[in-house]
């Protein structure tokens, strides 16, 4: 048994996978793992991550399996989960070896590990669906809009690409703050043509951490804070009494989401101190 | 002609209080069936499965910023709350003032869209000309590139809602009632003729704008989400089975994308609409719903469902398990030789979990543990599927044996009791309904009055 020990990043476990095929492993006697586990009579071999080798499997996996399948790769190892590595690296070596067709990698869910893989997407794809919609902007002063998250999966590349796509012409900052990443999304213009965004993690003591975590206490301006009202104000007022259901409400939005949403907040004026949830 | 007069003092906050509760009781706040990426310089894309930015207290979905442009309204329809009999406070927003909310609502990520509903306001010519208006500055002067649904009024001229339409993703026009005897009792001035004139007119334009796209590959896209309509449930004597046929004819002659049901809800008194002691009919719309779900996406036809002797859904059983029960000599289904259609049949099995089980049988034969990764909800699929030729428990192919077996769970409803919970439909899963038990009802039991 080979183990390979590679680090929890997309980068990390593509280069396993290829340094496992550069090896001539089988799949029966390989594992991919994440932790520092220990296992009797294994060999293992410690894995660098190397831009050059992930990219070469990227391209494989888009060729081999499609784009639509490589996107479902990349948010089931989103997921935060041990095994992850090793479920990824089974089915795709099981897609290979069967030479599956495009867009059908994660077909045969009566396998484990395509199955495992399968659950790890769905999972992430469902909060990602979750969070694009109940992700909410502040309008900070000098037009940046900043929002925070704490999502299970690690969602924020995904979020800021399709933010980037919705709002070109726009500064945001999106803050994961269990993961203490932000992204950054300059805003597209005569000087900045290209609609690009970089992730930046900065420790708790740098400067620019103080510097984001100033921006992001700012007070809020006037116009913002009657934006917040006005719709906590639409959002109790598009309930219909006769049809109240919170059990409903809460099946759709858990709770977990709520923390960082507008129309929940307690302190909204003009609420009488109560959520908008609540009429 | 300036039929915007009162109100313009108003402030912001204020309007949109009244202009949403005046729309709220419109259904349809779905922002999905268009797919567009961002242009790279203005706001917005869409996305095809459309996207929920919060659920309100009733548990509806809320995805647009859903307002009327103005509730005063010409007309008299007994059921609406904006009657223009009714003596409720009126707001008219300025197609400015419906912009700028829109899109400071939508730089928060609060809202997917606008959906735009008007009363009548002058004529219907007018309204819709105003609504026009907004949306021509919405999407040319502020560049909005977000979803937007919009109602074509009846009535209005055809030019008019024919250059809507280019500006707006979907569009709809309200049935408002089932059939047209309904329409003249509790809506003397509508038709319904001139409801389905301009739902035919949209219906011939989209064919047209597909011809043009054919050739052109850059001509406008008119209203690229298709139409959908909506009905009131229980305001009039209709029978399921004539709704159910209704929206049949609406899907196949009409095209439409989607028919909503709404549970009336009793907001005017008058003594032509019906009283409702146990609240709106939540249960009967929540059936037509799953029946909805069997005409699109399960291959069903209303006269399967129902017929003129069983004019009305069970209450007990959902419509596919209704159905199931009533034909037994179609099963058991063999999960790993039936084809796509008879899968899509057995009660259990939805759109997602039939297509995994056609992938992954390619690959070798399942067994009753891998239907469960698949998504089959087991406990109502049991009686209905063998795997390898063996049902799972020793289960009769008897219906009393499982009409029992399906509504013994203590999770099953009982109709007419309160505590009953919904949800909206979707296609993935059952509905879980649960009842949780009455204080008076556990008195009881103490006591000994069961």
């Amino acid at each position: 048994m080979f183990v390979y020990q590679c680090e929890d990043s997309l980068e990390g476990i593509f280069t396993a996978i290829y340094n496992v095929y550069e090896d001539r492993h089988t799949p029966e006697e390989t594992r991919l793992s994440l932790g520092d586990e220990l296992l009797l009579f294994a060999e293992y071999v410690p894995v660098t991550p190397d831009l050059e080798k992930a990219e070469k499997v990227i391209r494989t996996l888009k060729r081999q399996f499609g784009e639509e399948d490589y996107y479902r790769i990349c948010l089931a190892l989103a997921a935060p989960d041990a095994e992850k590595a090793q479920a990824v690296y089974q089915t795709i070596a099981a897609g290979l070896a069967g030479k599956c067709r495009p867009e059908h990698m994660l077909d045969n869910l009566a396998d484990q590990y395509v199955h495992h893989t399968f659950s790890l997407w769905r999972g992430a794809r469902r909060e990602y669906d979750h969070l694009r919609g109940f992700l909410r902007f502040e309008e900070l002063g000098e037009g940046i809009l900043y929002a925070r998250i704490s999502p299970k999966n690690h969602l924020l590349t995904f979020l800021m690409s399709h933010f980037a796509d919705r709002f070109p012409a726009e500064n945001f900052v999106i803050q994961d703050v269990g993961r203490k990443l932000w992204g950054i999304h300059p805003a597209v213009s005569a000087e900045n043509r290209e609609n690009g965004w970089y992730v930046a993690q900065l420790g708790e003591d740098s400067e620019a951490f103080y510097a984001m975590e100033r921006l992001s206490n700012m007070e809020r301006s006037e116009k913002e804070r009657a934006c917040q009202q006005l719709f906590g104000y639409f959002c109790q007022k598009i309930a219909i009494r006769e049809r109240r259901n919170l059990e409903l409400q809460r099946n759709m939005l858990p709770l977990r989401f709520r923390e960082y949403m507008t129309e929940f907040q307690k302190n909204l004026s003009g609420m009488d101190g109560k959520p908008a949830s609540d009429i | 002609m300036e039929f915007l007069a009162a109100g313009q003092e108003m402030s912001v906050m204020e309007k949109l209080g009244i202009l949403t509760d005046a729309a709220k009781y419109d259904v349809a706040c779905t922002s999905s069936g268009v797919d567009r990426k961002g242009n790279g310089r203005s706001m917005g894309n869409c996305a095809a499965s459309g996207i929920c930015h919060s659920f309100s207290s009733d548990g509806r979905c809320i995805s647009l910023l859903k307002i009327l442009l103005t509730n005063e309204c010409i007309y008299d329809c007994k059921y609406c709350i904006n009657r223009c009999s009714n003596d409720v406070p009126r707001a008219t927003f300025t197609p400015e003032e419906v912009c700028t909310l829109t899109m400071e609502f939508y730089k928060r990520n609060y809202i997917e869209g606008l959906f735009l509903s008007s009363g009548i306001l002058g004529n219907p010519t007018y309204t819709m000309e105003l609504i026009f208006r907004t949306l021509w500055l919405l999407r040319r002067k502020y560049g909005f590139n977000g979803y937007i649904h919009v109602k074509a009024i009846p009535g209005a001229d055809g030019e008019i809602i024919r250059r809507t339409g280019y500006l707006a993703d979907r569009m709809s026009v309200n049935l408002e009632l089932p059939t047209a005897e309904g329409l003249k009792n509790l809506a003397p001035n509508k038709h319904r003729k001139n409801i389905l004139t301009p739902m035919r007119q949209i219906q011939n334009h989209i064919h047209e704008s597909r011809y043009d796209l054919a050739v052109y590959r850059n001509a406008p896209k008119f209203v690229a989400g298709g139409q959908s309509t909506q009905m009131i449930i229980g305001a009039t004597g209709e029978s399921d089975y004539q709704i159910m046929g209704v929206a049949e004819s609406l899907y196949r002659k009409f095209e439409l994308k989607r028919v909503f049901y709404s549970a009336f809800v009793r907001v005017n008194e008058d003594k032509s609409l019906p009283a409702l002691p146990g609240g709106p009919p939540l249960l009967r719309e929540h059936r037509l719903y799953q029946a909805d779900w069997l005409l699109r996406f399960y291959g069903f036809s209303a006269e399967e469902l129902l017929s003129e002797d069983r004019p009305f859904f069970n209450v007990m059983l959902d419509p596919k398990e209704d159905w199931a029960v009533r034909h037994l000599e179609q099963f058991p289904v063999e999960i790993n030789r039936a084809p796509y259609e008879r899968l899509l049949r057995v009660p259990g099995i939805g759109v997602n979990s039939a297509r995994r089980i056609v992938a992954a049988r390619r690959s070798g034969n399942l067994r009753f543990g891998d239907m469960k990764k698949m998504g089959v909800v087991m406990k109502r699929a049991v009686y209905f599927v063998t795997c390898n030729g063996k049902m799972m428990y020793p289960t009769k192919l008897d219906e009393d044996y499982i009409v029992r077996g399906l509504t013994s769970e203590k999770d099953r409803i009982r109709f007419g009791s309160d505590g009953m919970t919904y949800r909206q439909m979707s296609l993935f899963d059952d509905a879980g309904f649960q009842r949780q038990i009455q204080p008076e009802e556990a008195l009881g039991a103490a006591v000994g009055q069961l």
